[in-house]
């Protein structure tokens, strides 16, 4: 008979791909790295975002895709091991960055627009007295009032904007508000590159250099600010705003044209750009604006220490558990159980190749997927050692029993698997992050074990069920007396037909 | 031996006390929600958690609270997790909020905190996918057997589910252990391996069903058998699972022990819904569709 020979072949494509899951595992490297870990599990900072559009227009798969560069490479610079960035669904970016604890400042690199602007200063409001940080939001509103009966103000065409400027020591913010055009004159295009830099004075500053076409721009727009002072009649009192992300970072007044210039931005009243701040700022404005606003939808934090008690604990869970299955199925069904044991063991060992070949990133829902997927395995013998049991109680032998219990069998187990499947896959379209992690290690776990327990379990079971073992009844469990009880509950079910 | 016990039970005839039974539970578990008994996680809402993990000197859940800065304590949801770990909820903090809660946290307690924050469109979103991807999964299944099976099997099968679902999250709410994102995921597993185990029963109804038309009391002996054929199956099925889950409620942290025990109580409920509700809610759906079937029958006569 052909089937012992298949037998053979299949066990023989279990031992290969026990060897390459081995390689993956063992020798490719060092076995404590073989196996990525998630963010829960290892400790770091993960951070979801959502694009959004100032005006509320759809945000599109490429601007996203570009935000995403951006994010990369504003993250890189934070000098951190292997960030992970991820886009997620349409408008969704995963920023994941290990061994980081330092939220604010990550999230606020990833997240800012980072959009300058430069802009032709049209009316002026407020910038003399300092006042508590509390009192800023009203005096905002104050100057708003103020600057929107001003003549230059006109609604749609231009924007009032507001500059705070901290002074050291307590002294308060200085609130300026400001009415510009709606569009900058130049844009963060221009700039070739930013630096930080100390001025005259030794204080912190930022420089940006501009390409050679945006210094023609910028020429054109102070020489733009220098006629138009002029005009009104106050010579070398025009003013440039330079703008970043809604905010008036600085409002040097113009008194000549700056053709192919310089232009920082620094805070000489408050003794210079704080340390962070500049890095933070040299850091966006070198990378570049992202073409989306961002908002921080989700945060977490996860300490080294939680991360390593939560792997330690699921690991010891999946362990006893799997070796609770695995005497419960010696139990129950004697030597089938120790086959079906010894499938598992090979399921198990498959999967972590599987994991760490693909690579699969272990998160902490992805271990309970795993735990899950033990129970899949195990199940499925279950369900054909059951057939199988059946069929010897009515008579058959041992032998024929097994075939028919896979024949049989294997309809009931695709159908569960399947259900556990669709489960899977919904859980995978309509969820995010974490959960994901939980669906794919579910479905991998669910289609490795139709093999192993479809594949590995029958050839085992077709050497074991051979001539030369004499595989008995008593041998997977079934007693005499249930072999001749089921034979007259046959006889009573034709009788009830 | 349980599976003596077993073939002398009616399964299908008998269903009046298996369904007792089961509105039992589930009329404590829709008091145990009507109640407001449910305990809703940050996942939903929005806010912020804070893990606190490996303190020293075993402070009392209210020490914790008064380590939060301002009135914060007030509003905060504090979670002992064994002896030297804390779960903190709060309310939706302002931004930069975070930090200073965290800080305060890390100072007071000596321990390392560890924080979520979840902004409050996202927890709509969160919200509005959980639900979508327990309809989706509903509708699935029901054409999935529509398909595989009948209709009938369907609707029996549709049956059980709801009961495992208000069962599982009934207990949750009795418990008191906090519903999130993960609870969802647990429910929709609930809700396969529950389908998984009712499929089996019918797929071995479905093979037993003669060729003859249908005949209730035929039917019903019939059903009796194949659920007598398949229940220690069931069992060791359930066995096989809860084996592991229980591990991961006994040795999983906080995440992992919410998960395994809504698995555990739904699995259970699973099994027994899939034996004595879902096959005696067949028999009864089937019964019903020949009583009507005849009566039109004698209607045209």
């Amino acid at each position: 008979m052909g089937s012992s020979r298949n037998n053979l072949i299949v066990l023989g494509l279990v031992v290969v791909l026990i060897g390459v899951a081995a390689y993956f595992i063992f020798f490719r490297q060092d076995v404590r790295d073989a196996t990525r870990l998630g963010l829960d599990l290892e400790g770091g900072v993960s951070a979801n975002l959502q694009g959004f559009q100032e005006n509320g227009s759809e945000v599109t798969r490429e601007e996203m895709e570009q935000a995403a560069q951006v994010i990369r490479q504003r993250v890189d610079s934070l000098g951190v091991t292997e960030p992970e960035i991820q886009l997620q669904g349409q408008d969704q970016v995963v920023v994941n960055i290990p061994g980081v604890t330092d939220t604010e400042r990550a999230v606020e690199l990833i997240g800012r627009t980072a959009q300058l602007g430069f802009y032709e200063v049209l009316a002026v409001a407020g910038g003399q007295q300092p006042v508590p940080a509390e009192e800023v939001e009203d005096v905002k509103k104050d100057l708003r009032a103020e600057l929107e009966g001003d003549p230059a103000f006109e609604e749609g065409e231009t924007q009032i904007l507001f500059e705070e400027t901290e002074l050291p020591e307590g002294g308060g913010t200085v609130v300026s508000g400001y009415v510009l055009p709606a569009e900058p004159a130049v844009r963060g295009n221009a700039l070739d590159s930013a630096t930080q830099a100390r001025d005259q004075a030794g204080l912190l500053e930022v420089q940006m250099t501009f390409t050679r076409e945006g210094g023609d721009q910028f020429g054109d727009l102070s020489q733009r600010i220098v006629d138009n002072a002029l005009a009104n009649g106050t010579p070398g009192q025009g003013q440039l705003a330079v703008v970043l992300d809604e905010d008036v970072v600085s409002a040097p007044r113009i008194d000549q044209a700056i053709y192919g210039g310089q232009v920082s931005i620094n805070n000489p009243g408050a003794g210079g750009l704080p340390q962070n701040e500049a890095e933070e700022l040299e850091i966006v404005l070198q990378t570049g604006a992202l073409p989306v606003n961002m908002e921080v939808l989700s945060v977490t934090t996860i300490g080294p220490t939680l991360g390593a008690d939560s792997l330690r604990s699921g690991l010891i869970a999946a362990l006893v558990g799997f070796g609770l299955v695995l005497v419960f199925l010696v139990v129950v069904y004697r030597v089938l159980g120790l086959v079906a044991d010894l499938a598992l063991l090979i399921y198990a060992f498959l999967l972590w190749g599987l994991i760490v070949a693909i690579p699969i990133t272990i998160t902490l829902p992805g271990i309970a997927g795993i735990v899950l997927s033990i129970g899949v395995a195990a199940d499925a013998n279950v369900v054909i050692f059951e057939r199988i049991k059946e069929e010897i109680r009515r008579g058959k032998s041992p032998r024929t029993a097994v075939a028919l219990g896979y024949g049989r069998g294997f309809k009931a187990i695709l159908d569960g698997n399947l259900t556990t499947l669709i489960t899977a896959f919904i859980l995978f379209a309509l969820s995010t992050g974490s959960v994901r992690g939980f669906a794919v290690l579910l479905a991998v776990g669910v289609v490795l074990s139709m093999f192993t327990a479809v594949a590995v379990t029958r050839a085992l079971l077709g050497v074991v069920s051979g001539r030369g073992f004499g595989l008995s009844a008593g041998m997977v469990g079934v007693s005499k007396k249930s072999i001749a009880s089921a034979g007259a509950r046959d006889a009573e079910r034709q009788g009830a037909r | 031996m349980a599976s003596c016990i077993l073939r002398n039970v009616d399964f299908v005839g008998r269903w009046k006390v298996w369904f007792a039974l089961s509105a039992l539970f589930l009329l404590i578990s829709i008091g145990a929600i009507a109640l407001g008994r449910l305990n809703f996680g940050i996942d939903f809402e929005g806010g912020s958690k804070f893990t606190v993990s490996g303190i020293e000197g075993n402070p009392t859940t209210q020490e914790a609270r008064d380590a939060l800065p301002g009135d914060l304590g007030e509003d905060a949801v504090v979670t002992s997790l064994g002896e030297n770990g804390f779960d903190i909820r709060t309310p939706v903090l302002q931004d930069g909020q975070d930090a200073e809660v965290r800080d305060a946290l890390a100072e007071e307690l000596g321990a390392e905190v560890s924080v979520t924050s979840i902004s409050p469109t996202f927890g709509g979103q969160i919200r509005a996918q959980a639900l979508q991807a327990v309809a989706a999964a509903l509708i699935i299944i029901v054409l999935f057997i529509s398909i595989r099976f009948e209709f009938a099997f369907a609707i029996a099968a549709m049956l059980a589910l709801l009961h495992d679902i208000l069962i599982t999250v009934g207990f949750y709410a009795l418990v008191g252990r906090e519903v999130n994102l993960v609870t969802v995921v647990a429910v929709l597993t609930v809700l396969g391996y529950s389908l998984y185990d009712t499929i089996i029963i019918f797929d071995r109804i479905r093979e037993n069903t003669p060729e003859a038309g249908y005949n209730r009391r035929r039917f019903d002996q019939m059903a009796n058998a194949s659920i007598r054929q398949v229940v220690m199956r069931s069992i060791y099925t359930s066995v096989c699972t809860l084996i592991p889950v229980a591990a991961l409620l006994i040795f999983g942290e906080s995440t992992l022990s919410d998960f395994a025990f809504a698995l555990l109580v739904g699995i259970a409920a699973g099994t027994y819904s899939s034996i004595f509700i879902a096959a005696p809610a067949l028999s009864l759906y089937k019964a019903w569709q020949a009583g009507r079937t005849s009566k039109k029958v004698a209607n045209t006569a």
